[in-house]
C-alpha cells in the first residue's frame, strides 16, 4: 500500500498545534482526527472557522465557548467531506458541530448550549 | 419531505413511551426542533439520549433532514413548577 503523508486537518487553534501524527496504515483522515482529539483538551469540529462560522449551530457553539474565555482548537469540516464522514464514524454522532473535551464527545450545539446555560460547560472546561 | 407530524410519529413509534413535540422551524420540511421525553432516557447521558433519537432517522440526519435540534428529558427530570 502506498504511504502518502497524511494531510493536515484544516485547523485553527488558540493552542499550539500538535506535531504531525505518524502515518498509520489505512485511514489517515480518521487517524488525524483521532490524534487531534487526543492532543487538544478542547476541540470543536465545526462548519467554517471561529471567526467566520458557516452555520448557525456552529456559530452558537463558538459563541458559548468564547464567552467562557475557553481556549479551544477548531477544525473546519467543510473543505473535505471525508472529514465529516470519518468524524461521524468515529464519534457515532451524525451532526456538526461536535465538541470534545479531554477526548470525550460532549455534544453538539443543543447539548453545549444547554450545558452553557446551566453552568455545566464552564465546569467541564476546567 | 417529512412534516413535523411525521417526525413526531416516528420518534414516538420507535422509542417506547416517548412523547415528542416537534416544530418545523423554517417551514421548509428539513429543519426541525424536537423536545422528547421518554422513560428510556432515565439514567442516560444527554449524548446517549440524543443518540437514541438520532438513531430513529439514521442517515436521513444530515441528508433529507438537515437539522434536528433536540432537547431530551426522562420524565422525572421535568421540573414540576
Amino acid at each position: 500500500m502506498p504511504s502518502s503523508p497524511s494531510e493536515p486537518l484544516p485547523m485553527s487553534s488558540t493552542q499550539p498545534a500538535p506535531a504531525p501524527a505518524p502515518n498509520a496504515d489505512g485511514n489517515p483522515i480518521r487517524d488525524a482526527i483521532a490524534e487531534a482529539i487526543k492532543e487538544h483538551k478542547v476541540i470543536l469540529f465545526m462548519k467554517g472557522t471561529p471567526d467566520a462560522p458557516a452555520c448557525g449551530f456552529s456559530a452558537r457553539t463558538v459563541a458559548a465557548l468564547q464567552s467562557l474565555d475557553a481556549p479551544f482548537a477548531a477544525v473546519d469540516v467543510l473543505p473535505d467531506p471525508r472529514i465529516r464522514q470519518e468524524l461521524s464514524a468515529l464519534s457515532d454522532w451524525p451532526t456538526i458541530p461536535q465538541l470534545f473535551v479531554d477526548g470525550e464527545l460532549i455534544g453538539g450545539c443543543d447539548i453545549v448550549i444547554e450545558m452553557f446555560e446551566s453552568g455545566e460547560l464552564a465546569q467541564a472546561l476546567l | 419531505m417529512p412534516s413535523a407530524q411525521d417526525i413526531k410519529q416516528r420518534i414516538e413509534a420507535a422509542i417506547e413511551g416517548a412523547h415528542a413535540d416537534v416544530e418545523d422551524y423554517t417551514g421548509g420540511g428539513d429543519h426541525f426542533r424536537a423536545s422528547v421525553t421518554a422513560p428510556a432516557f432515565a439514567g442516560l447521558t444527554r449524548i446517549q439520549q440524543h443518540r437514541l433519537v438520532y438513531a430513529v432517522f439514521g442517515t436521513e440526519i444530515g441528508g433529507a433532514i438537515h437539522a434536528l435540534a433536540l432537547k431530551t428529558d426522562a420524565p422525572s427530570q421535568i421540573p414540576t413548577n
